[in-house]
């Protein structure tokens, strides 16, 4: 069962990565698609419905870990007090940044947004990077699972180089999302940009997954999870085949692929702990010592997974009827 | 400054900040569903325009509701992780779904609302306006199901490592305390959500512009005022006060500053506890009526705080307060409601009574203040427990985050709050002054209508 909360966990994390990570991709990129001013409101229009939809993901995945993990709930949270206050104020001030940009018609005040959006976005890929670095890493927690360190050791240079990492791989994200959703002069850039990208982002995956090798050891046993890896380059090859074919709607899609298989892959390296102790490999928080009782668990993952099933199908229904007209621009 | 104090004024700032947007969608999401079914049946332009103007408006408040919310579920785990290991087998699940179940519902279907007619047919696009309504309630029913879990506890266990666990869902959701405290703040809701729509019709009625919009907005929004005003007093009031009775005594004779046992206990309409004296300063009170509206009896016998050790009160002058204003203005809303109904049905008199119209545009900010001292009464009200009778607050917080850091985060919030509520007046001020008239139909590109 506290397996099945562990994958019902990490989906939710990935469908929030996967999903806010192209509005946070289109962000970061946006100085370099967008040129003028009528442009850079394009590429925020791109986004505008959906960023605060995507945020709910973080939400409920927030609610998940409550109900499902408690333990770890409270001591990840109260253990990483600060930095966690940081990402909500950089959440909420990007939000803020792209709604308040086209309430004046002055291109001063339109920069100076733009610059807060794009800063804030960045921010924020960099710590979610950096945390994701650590997770895999493990940290240096006391009996009860609270974190130990300083704010500097989680700077260390595995951690930094996923943020790098992260910053390539929600900027290709981005691009292929403004070359599918955006109209006029930024889609056809956001493909270029989505082209040059390719090349970086698989150095540094390349690079993130030798580190990781160094850091975790090779995975034990008959490990599954040597099928990612495969996953996660055949979804970037395709991308840059559909990129190259003008098919950007795929293109996108192999990219949120792509991303998707990179959380899944963080995650399955840390199983079965939900904070793994550093150094890596040698305990740390378990899905089994942080669930609640088998009873409570159940009736708790009933209950999650019924709803996301209902949200999938509901979800997809929609989009289904709305995406082709939106596309069409009606 | 004590680590518990710094915890619980900062819930206490982001909560009751958070809250006045919830309001706004709970109060909004009927008259929103209103108008768009009816625009959608009799092909009516005029709701149509009235419908995307409401939809506008909801989604400001949808956006920073969701902006300001991720904070308060955050805050379970950052400030009060005693709290949340010991309850989460419970209260977690609760909140879960109000994630998996209610918020997702809204986000999506409001995506439609807002995108426009065109692009879902007529039935899916009256669907959507359902669905955001029912995700809103929804939403209020979950985080209420788990305050009452906190102020009445059902349906859990106590595990040998001495944390709680959930022994039956149906048990939490469904208990009287729960349903009876929704159905309160949910009218509660509606009393904000038609004085909201009374007041701007009013403002446009007084402004002379968008005359046949103000005239639908007054009309529909005192009647919905007035029958919800009603109803927050009776019966979801009333069945408020009983479970306070049954089950938190020492909370009641707070809330009416009842410092003495007493047969015959009086109803204190005005007056300032003095809690160093035990006794109501300068009081306004009518004989027995307590008893009465306690036990329906009016030679009942009342506790008052001297019943209980002092460690056991809650903060007396703040917990009277709060729910002397509430009831104050709940009484005060039955009133002006009721007149700008009567007026209503007398000839459409109201359209022409610009000092009627003046009332209810000026009393758009009272709805909030009385549901936030609403929650006042009953979470300051709950003290010193976090879970009534069982895990007190100062057991609750974190263990390393000290006093200073959440002062610090605190004042941060405080800044960011700042302009998170300037955007929202201007957002919506905005939309008000564009006017229902000036909607169209094409697709709004960002949450706030703006591209």
């Amino acid at each position: 069962m506290s397996v099945v909360a562990f994958v019902v966990i990490a989906f939710m994390l990935t469908a929030y990565v996967m999903l806010d990570g192209y509005d946070l991709g289109v962000a970061a990129i946006a100085p370099f698609v967008a040129k003028s001013d009528e442009e850079r409101a394009a590429a925020v229009a791109s986004i505008g419905p959906f960023w605060n939809g995507n945020e709910v993901w973080l939400i409920a995945a927030g609610g998940a870990l409550f109900a499902l993990f408690p333990q770890a709930y409270a001591s990840s949270f109260s253990g990483f007090y600060l930095p966690l206050m940081v990402v909500l104020w950089l959440l909420m001030f990007r939000g803020i940044a792209m709604e308040l940009r086209g309430h004046l018609q002055s291109e001063l005040w339109h920069s100076f947004w733009d610059a807060a959006f794009t800063g804030s976005s960045v921010l924020l890929i960099v710590v979610f990077g950096v945390a994701l670095g650590n997770l895999v890493r493990g940290l240096p927690l006391d009996a009860n699972g609270y974190f130990q360190g300083t704010f500097a050791y989680l700077l260390n240079p595995y951690a930094l180089v996923v943020g790098v990492f992260a910053i390539a791989a929600l900027s290709l994200h981005g691009a292929t999302w403004l070359g599918w959703a955006a109209r006029g002069p930024i889609a056809a850039r956001g493909a270029t940009l989505a082209h040059r990208l390719w090349w970086p982002v698989l150095a540094l995956y390349l690079v993130v997954s030798g580190m990781t090798f160094l850091v975790r050891g090779m995975p034990g046993g008959a490990s599954g999870l040597l099928v990612m890896p495969i996953v996660s380059l055949a979804a970037l090859a395709a991308c840059w085949f559909f990129a190259r074919s003008g098919a950007p709607r795929r293109a996108f899609a192999a990219s949120s692929v792509f991303v998707a298989s990179l959380v899944a892959t963080a995650a399955w390296t840390m199983f079965p702990y939900l904070l793994p102790s550093y150094p890596a490999g040698h305990g740390g928080l378990s899905i089994y010592a942080a669930a609640p009782s088998p009873v409570a668990l159940i009736s708790a993952l009933v209950v999650t997974i019924v709803g996301i099933a209902i949200v999938i199908l509901y979800a997809t229904f929609v989009l289904g009827k709305m995406l082709p007209k939106m596309r069409a621009g009606e | 400054m004590d680590v518990v104090v710094a915890d619980r004024l900062q819930f206490a700032f982001t909560i009751m900040f958070h809250y006045l947007f919830p309001i706004g969608t709970m109060g909004l999401a009927p008259f929103v569903a209103w108008y768009t079914i009816k625009s959608l049946r009799n092909n009516d332009e005029d709701a149509a325009r009235a419908a995307r103007f409401w939809t506008k408006i909801f989604a400001v408040n949808f956006a920073i509701g969701v902006v300001s919310g991720i904070p308060m579920e955050f805050q379970f785990g950052t400030n009060w992780a005693a709290f949340s290991q010991r309850t989460g087998g419970v209260i977690g699940q609760p909140l879960a779904m109000e994630g998996v179940y209610a918020f997702f519902l809204e986000s999506v279907f409001l995506g439609i609302l807002l995108y426009g007619k065109r692009v879902v047919s007529p039935k899916l696009f009256a669907a959507s306006s359902v669905c955001v309504w029912f995700g809103a309630w929804l939403s209020g029913y979950f985080i209420t199901a788990t305050d009452a879990w906190m102020q009445h506890p059902v349906g859990y266990a106590v595990a040998a490592n001495g944390r709680m666990e959930m022994t039956n869902l149906w048990a939490v959701l469904s208990s009287g305390y729960a349903v009876w405290q929704f159905l309160h703040v949910m009218c509660g809701a509606m009393v904000a959500g038609g004085f909201i729509v009374a007041g701007i019709g009013a403002y446009y009625l007084l402004a002379r512009r968008d005359e046949s919009h103000g005239r639908e907005f007054v009309q529909a929004g005192s009647i919905v005022a007035l029958i919800f005003a009603m109803m927050t007093i009776f019966p979801t009031g009333d069945r408020n006060s009983a479970d306070v009775t049954r089950y938190q005594p020492v909370k009641l004779a707070a809330m009416e500053g009842l410092f003495q046992t007493t047969h015959g206990a009086p109803l204190a309409i005005i007056g300032m506890p003095d809690v160093q004296q035990r006794r109501l300063i300068d009081p306004i009170i009518v004989p027995d009526v307590l008893s009465f509206l306690a036990y329906g009896n009016f030679n009942a016998n009342v506790d008052g705080l001297n019943a209980y050790a002092t460690e056991l009160w809650p903060p007396v002058e703040l917990t009277y307060y709060a729910y002397h204003i509430m009831v104050g203005l709940g009484t005060i809303f039955v009133a002006l409601a009721g007149i700008a109904v009567l007026l209503l049905l007398w000839r459409r008199h109201i359209f022409r009574s610009r000092w009627m119209l003046w009332l209810l545009m000026l009393v758009m900010p009272f709805p909030y203040i009385a549901n936030e001292a609403g929650w006042v009464t009953t979470e300051v009200g709950r003290q010193p427990w976090i879970v009534y009778g069982i895990m007190k607050t100062a057991q609750a917080t974190s263990a390393n985050v000290n006093a200073g850091e959440t002062l610090f985060t605190l004042i941060g919030f405080a800044g960011m709050y700042f302009i998170l509520g300037v955007l929202f007046l201007v957002l919506v001020l905005r939309e008000i002054g564009l006017g229902p008239a000036h909607e169209s139909e094409g697709p709004v590109h960002s949450i706030a209508g703006v591209s």
